[in-house]
Formats: structure tokens, sequence, C-alpha cells
């Protein structure tokens, strides 16, 4: 697949269309691994807490009957693979577009069952009101259970949910070939980059459980939403780094995928987690709480897949197009306002820990000059405000500006090109000491909407008293980055984290009010290696809010400092970035990317 | 504050067993100063029997509404804790109002549940949280009931957590915001100031007023190892313009309050 996830159009697919392809699931899963017949002539019934009991009669490797809360058997295909002591088995219901994958651990006989279904027809809410799901979304809903057993008490401890595997890196290759790098970043969703189903390396979210069989066992799930809304689940076992799993719906060619596979794999490392040592996970911890039912009515029955909130930020926000942006640029572009009063300000939400400004530019004239790209001569009057003009000009342009000094006469300075359409930033890194400059030049705007940021890295020198000026070295892209996560505290208020995942994209998570990692999101981003542990990263929140965050960050001071660029409704809006670092870790995954490492299923 | 008042305060005993307890042995208490006035009337006591017994069953009326009175805060107390705020508007009567920074939210369906249900809810306020450090409050509780036993008044000390939600386009901010974050969070300490009515229709008492005369607010969360005063901004529109707002200004407290 060569066109980006996040860009690809998935066809909205009708619930009969979905039906038809689904006929197919009727004889089970395939699978390029043999499957087990270990529960082959076997019968037992699973009950599970609030929700289904499942009464099982296995004929053979492939067949078996189901019957499901004691009603009427049916008879369909299923599929099991072995794991040690744990069996997961995988079927679908006919013509009812929903089935169960089932996690069965043979020594405590405690299971695990996901129901998954398609065309749910639920709607969720989201930022601008109401989100119908897609019908071939893949909606799960998971129950804990047990096989029941004569004589035997129900047990006190069924599996559960855990944030053990937080921050825990894995590289995996199923028997199918597919290979995958898969970060567990957060309690809820999960970091996949596709080595081979994808030709970029970039890295998506998908959302997720964590639920924990014992010290070395743990099953997960992941559902593309807003992608293609594919499913895959499996049982690990981190001794072996050894996986069974199954994947059910509809890849970007409509095609059902509907199969068990076998993976081996390798732990690629282990981030920090920061909430408290006494919080084990077994919930979610959102902020807030359900409202309890009465005391004197029954626990209602878990809607399906109402337990988990998706970020769906392509349709949850709403899109303007390139001639809005140039109209509210004509009257509402906002540049370094400072302002008080602002809600932001009030809040010190993004910019509480920006570091001070610099005035090491005033006075000061210069060119740079840029390999391939612009030159900009530049006069800078004081600490806030310059002029500056393309070579060739005549006329120099009066511009507000802000400067940091990101590491040992390093600036970092940006400002607006006042009255390009579309909308125009620049932001610039400047060493003094050799003269080497990188300018991120950004606008915008892009091939798919009107308020989503582009940007251009050009590397070159600067022309200026006191500085000799290097003719070839040049600052460059770097992946030195790569598979480092960092905290970034904006303000006392506001904390997430950035995970850089591939050369080319990172993600970012934000902490729910325990410090446990929750929501996640991801973007193509680019890395410029400035100085030994001084980067710039620039990442724009593409098919998402499309604002830019340009940053430099120090790994020696672990602060970082830098811009963030957008045009929206509420105008056009260059502001300074300020936050303060800790160091969550590395996973050991450059090897997986770049020309050499490519791969192909 | 010894240290045992601040880790009551933090983690607070909900279950009634000791509550109850400690109210019966300050009724035991009342009780044995009052067994011996008994025992000394008589024939030769020289005060009216009958008197002292219509005394004694007032006192102990005083006591059994007393002790109803802090079952009832208890649980305003337990429900605010555990943010179950729909819950929480049951506790007051159909006239009840809550009066909160500069605002008065007035009726227990309208004013009350816009209070507790969209306004606190939305900035997860009302839990309990240890004083800040260097803000520590004293610990004054006292109950009085009318002589007719129809209304009550109360002052308890509240130390809890008010938060605001934070309005930003930030990705960030939306995104915290959906996972029940996104909040700016702070302390205030100070006394709940109640009055109660007895209802007229099931003769269970009822939070007539409710008045946060808040002492002090501090940036702080628990945890952290300093806090610094803040000033929070006075209701300034009224619902519906602002639509978690107050029904009423109280005009003597306009802009900033500066505890």
């Amino acid at each position: 697949m060569n066109i980006p996830m996040h860009r690809f159009k998935y066809t909205k697919l009708s619930k009969d269309q979905i039906g038809k392809k689904l006929k197919a699931t009727e004889n089970g899963p395939v699978c390029v691994s043999d499957f087990s017949d270990i529960l082959k002539g076997r019968s037992f019934k699973i009950v599970t807490k609030d929700g289904p009991v499942l009464e099982y009669s296995f004929k053979n490797k492939n067949d078996m009957t189901l019957s499901e809360d004691g009603r009427k058997k049916i008879k369909t295909g299923y599929g099991a693979l072995t794991l040690k002591q744990m069996v997961l088995f995988s079927h679908m219901i006919p013509d009812e577009q929903r089935g169960f994958n089932v996690f069965l651990d043979l020594d405590t006989d405690l299971a695990t069952v996901i129901e998954v279904a398609l065309s749910s027809g639920i709607v969720q809410k989201g930022f601008g009101g109401e989100v119908p799901i897609d019908n071939r979304e893949v909606v799960r809903q998971i129950y804990y259970g047990y096989i029941e057993k004569g004589g035997k008490n129900s047990p006190e401890k069924l599996h559960h949910l855990t944030n053990r595997i937080e921050g825990k890196g894995m590289y995996w290759k199923q028997d199918t070939g597919i290979e995958t790098l898969e970060f567990y970043a957060s309690v809820c969703t999960t970091n996949f980059v596709e080595l081979t189903r994808c030709v970029d390396d970039l890295s998506y979210c998908a959302t997720s459980d964590y639920i924990l069989v014992n010290d070395n066992m743990f099953i997960y799930d992941r559902t593309e939403c807003e992608f293609s809304g594919i499913n895959t689940m499996y049982a690990v076992d981190l001794f072996t780094e050894a996986q069974i799993g199954t994947r059910l719906g509809f890849n970007e060619k409509d095609d059902l995928e509907y199969y068990m596979f076998r993976g081996k794999g390798k732990v690629v490392g282990q981030l920090a987690a920061l909430e408290p040592f006494d919080e084990h996970g077994e919930k979610i911890n959102m902020g807030y709480r359900q409202a309890a039912p009465a005391s004197d009515q029954p626990a209602p029955k878990p809607v399906m897949g109402a337990d988990r909130i998706i970020y769906r930020p392509a349709r949850n926000l709403k899109y303007i197009s390139e001639d809005e942006i140039n109209r509210i640029a004509e009257t509402k572009t906002i540049t370094f306002t400072d302002n008080p009063d602002t809600p932001q300000a009030q809040a010190g939400m993004m910019s509480g820990n920006t570091l001070p400004y610099s005035d090491l530019l005033a006075g000061r004239e210069f060119t740079l000059r840029y390999d391939h790209g612009p030159v900009y001569h530049y006069r800078v009057t004081d600490a806030y405000n310059l002029e500056w003009k393309n070579e060739g000009d005549s006329k120099w342009q009066k511009e507000t500006y802000r400067a940091f000094e990101a590491d040992e006469k390093l600036l970092f300075f940006a400002h607006m090109h006042t009255g390009s359409r579309p909308p125009v930033s620049v932001k610039i890194a400047l060493d003094l000491t050799n003269g080497l400059t990188t300018c991120i030049y950004s606008k915008v705007g892009s091939p798919y909407y009107g308020d989503e940021v582009v940007y251009e890295a050009f590397f070159g020198i600067a022309e200026m008293d006191g500085i000799e000026s290097a003719k070839y070295l040049r600052h460059e892209f770097t992946d030195e980055l790569v598979g480092c996560g960092f905290t970034r505290t904006y303000s006392d208020s506001v904390t997430s984290m950035h995970l850089y995942t591939t050369p080319h994209s990172s993600a970012w998570t934000i902490y729910m009010p325990d410090q446990t990692l929750g929501m996640q999101w991801c973007a193509p981003a680019l890395y410029v290696k400035l100085r030994e542990g001084v980067y710039i990263f620039n990442l724009v929140e593409e098919a998402c809010n499309g604002a830019e965050t340009c940053i430099i960050e120090n790994n020696k001071t672990m602060r970082a400092a830098g811009f963030g660029f957008h045009g929206g409704r509420d105008g056009i809006n260059l502001g300074v970035i300020g936050a303060i670092a800790r160091d969550l870790g590395q996973y050991k995954v450059k090897e997986f990317f770049g020309p050499m490492a490519r791969r192909r299923a | 504050m010894s240290k045992s008042e601040s880790k009551s305060i933090d983690r607070p005993n909900r279950g009634r067993r000791s509550f109850i307890w400690k109210a019966g042995a300050a009724l035991s208490a009342v009780l044995a100063t009052a067994i011996p006035a008994v025992s000394m009337t008589g024939p030769s006591g020289g005060k009216d029997p009958k008197k002292e017994a219509d005394r004694l069953a007032c006192k102990l009326a005083d006591l059994e509404d007393e002790k109803k009175i802090r079952l009832l805060h208890q649980d305003f107390e337990t429900l605010l804790d555990s943010l179950e705020y729909e819950n929480l508007v049951k506790l007051f009567s159909h006239d009840g109002e809550v009066k909160f920074n500069g605002g008065v939210f007035k009726g227990k369906e309208k004013g009350v549940r816009r209070f507790f249900c969209e306004y606190f809810r939305s900035g997860q306020a009302g839990k309990k949280m240890i004083p800040a450090p260097g803000f520590e409050l004293n610990n004054d509780s006292k109950i009085e009931v009318s002589s007719n036993h129809l209304k009550a008044k109360a002052q308890y000390p509240f130390s809890i957590q008010v938060g605001s939600p934070m309005i930003s386009d930030s990705v960030l901010i939306k995104m915290a915001r959906l996972q029940g974050g996104g909040i700016l969070r702070w302390w205030e300490g100070g006394l709940y100031q109640v009055s109660y009515a007895k209802d007229a229709g099931d003769g269970n008492w009822k939070i007539k007023t409710l008045e946060y005369h808040t002492l002090a607010r501090a940036d702080y969360r628990p945890g952290r190892s300093c806090s610094k005063p803040i000033e929070v901004p006075l209701f300034s529109k009224v619902y519906p313009d602002d639509p978690v707002g107050p029904d009423m200004i109280l005009s003597k407290l306009k802009g900033t309050q500066k505890v």
C-alpha cells in the first residue's frame, strides 16, 4: 500500500455488502500454520461475567456447534491454535455479522471471550457531535469468564485489564510473512508500523486492550478505527516471544481478511511508565465516573463497544477550505500576542514552560542562504522586531519575531511572512558558532485540507559578521531519536508524551489524571540534527487539526522550545511553545527502517 | 494540623459504623450526665419529674436531629467525593440553593442540578483533598437545631479539589477532555455554611441552602511539595448567558475573589 493510511479513502461498505462477503466465514478462518485439534470431541460451557453463557461442542478441528444463552444450537466452522496452555479459537455466527474469539487458559480454566461484530450501528459521541461508526469497523466487547466444571465453585479472580504491558515495544513476524512493529505505549492504544503491508516508514495508532493472563502471558487486541476498521487480536507469551492470533475485517481493497496466525517476535524495548506504583490498571482510569445504577436495579448489560473512547480526528474535527483560510488570514492573523487575556494564556496550557526570549540577534544584519531554497536578508531591530526581504527584492518587510537560545549561541526564531497567501511562517535555527542554519518553511493549506499546514526543511548557511560558514557541511536529517519517548510538560496542567516511532513519524499520547498513558494519535514528522543532543522536531497533525509543532529539543537540558503554527476559524496563529521533558527510554528499532530494511510480504 | 487530622481528610472514613459509634459515644456521654440528674429527682428532689422528662426528651430529640444532620452531611460529602452529582442533588429541598464563588444557584431541579451536574461535573470538583501545605484550616464544625425541630443550621470545614475545563483548540487538550482530563485543578478550603429544613412530606432533613465560604485557594494537587495562593474570577454572567452559570450574582462581590 503506497498511500498512507491516514490519506486513504476507505470504501463505505454497506451492511449488505459486508453480509455477502462474510458468507465465507461460515467455514471458519484460514491459517498458514496447521490448526490445532486440541478441542476435537470436547464440549464445555463458558460462563462470563455480565455476558453470555456459551455452550460449545467441537466435532473435529474445523466444525463446532454453539448454543448462546441456552438458545438453539448453531453449526459453524472454527479454527484453533495453541500457545503453551493457552488455546485461542475463533468463529463467526452465520448470517449475524458477529462472532467470538475465545482465549482459554487450560491451566486455570479461565476464559476471555471477545465478541466481534461488523455493521454495529453504534453512534459514538465525538468533539463535533455524534459519530456513526462505519459498518466496516470491527467492534469488540470483552467478557471475562471461565469454563464451568461440575462441582467446582466459580473462580474468584478472572482475567482483567492490565497496565503491565504499557511501554513495551515488540517486533512481530507472522507465519503469513507480515512484519510489524508494535509499541504498546498506552493502556488503551497501540502505535504500530506495518513493515510489509505499507511502503512508508510511518506509524499509526489504533485503539487497543491489554488483558493479563499471568506474569508472562497477555491478550491483546487492536482495531484500526479511522482506517480500514480491521481487527487484530492475539495472545502473547513473553518468555518465548511468540503469539497466536486472529485477524478479521476488510483491507484497503475491501477484501475480507479472516485468518488465524502464529508469530515470532522480540521485545525491542520498554519505556518508563509514570503512574503510581500501586496502580495496576485493572480498569481504564478515565477521569470521570459513569453514573452508577440505582442499588435496587440490576447492572445494565454492556453495550457493545461502549466501554471505550476512540479518538476519531478525521471525523471529529471540521475542516475548512483554502479560500476560507485566506479570507480569515486577511482579518485575523495572530502572531505572538502574548495577550494575558486569552484563555490559553490564562490557563498557561501550552506555553507555561517556554524559555526566556533571546535578544542575541538584536542589532545584527545577515543573510541566510539555503541550498535549493530561499535566500533571506535580515535586519534585526531588537528582541521582538525585525525586517526581512527575499534576495532580489528592494523592499524590506517588518515583522514581529521571537527567538530562543536553545543551546549555547544556537538560536531558534520564527516569524510570519505577512501578506503571503496562503499564510506562511518560517522557523529558523541559526548556529552563531558555525553559521549553519535550517529553515522550516510552512504554509497553511495542503492538497487535502485548507486548514492543514504543510512544511519543508531547507538547509543552508548564514553570511554575517564574525562567522565563517562551511561550504559543504550542513545540518541534516537524523534517525538518532527514533524509538525515543519523552514527556512534554507544557505547563503544570498539560503533559503529553512524544514517541518518535519512525524516522518519518511521531505519536503523541495524553496522560490520564493519574499519569497513566491514555489516548494517542500520530502523524508524519521530520527530525534534523543541529548538534550533539540538539534536534529540530517538526510535526503536523495531518488529517487531524492540521496544526504544526516545531520545536528544538535539547537533550542536555531536557527542554524543548519552539513554535506552534496553525490556521482555523479562530485565525492564523503563530505562537510559542515550551516544555520540560523527562526521558522515558528508547526502543531499539532503527534497524527496521530505511531503504536497506525494506520488506515485502 | 496534626498528622492524624490530615489523614482523616485525605482518606475519609466513609463508613457509617464509625460515625454512629462516635455519635453513640456522644449520646452516651449526655445520658451519663442526665441519668444522675434523673435519679436525684424524686419525691425529695424538688423538681417536677414531668418537666424534667420533657426536658430530656427534648434534649434527646435535639441529639437525634443532630445525628441525622451529620449523617446527611456525611452522605453529601461521600457523594461529592465519588462525583455522584445526580444523587447529590436529591439531598436538597425543592427550593434549595447553592452559593458559590459569587453566584447563587436557585432551585433543586434547576440551579442546584446545574451547579453540581454541569458546573462541578465539568471540573470534577468537590473531591476531598488534603489541605494545601501552608493552608491548613481549623476543624470547626457545629450544628444548631431550632426549638421546633423543623430547621437547623450547621457549619463544617471543607478541603476540596475544584476544577475548570480547559477551553482550547489544541488537540492535546481535546484529547485530554475526551478521556476525562484537560481540567485546570486547584485546591479550595473553607467552611460549608448550611441550612436545613425538615421535609413536610417524609419528615427527612433536606439541605435548604449550601454556601461555600472559601477561606483559601491554592495551586496545589496531592503529591506536590509546594503550593501557592491563586485568584479565581468570580461568576460574571448568569444562566443562560453562561450555560453553567448561576441564576443570580451576589452584588456585593465583583471581579476576582482574593482569599
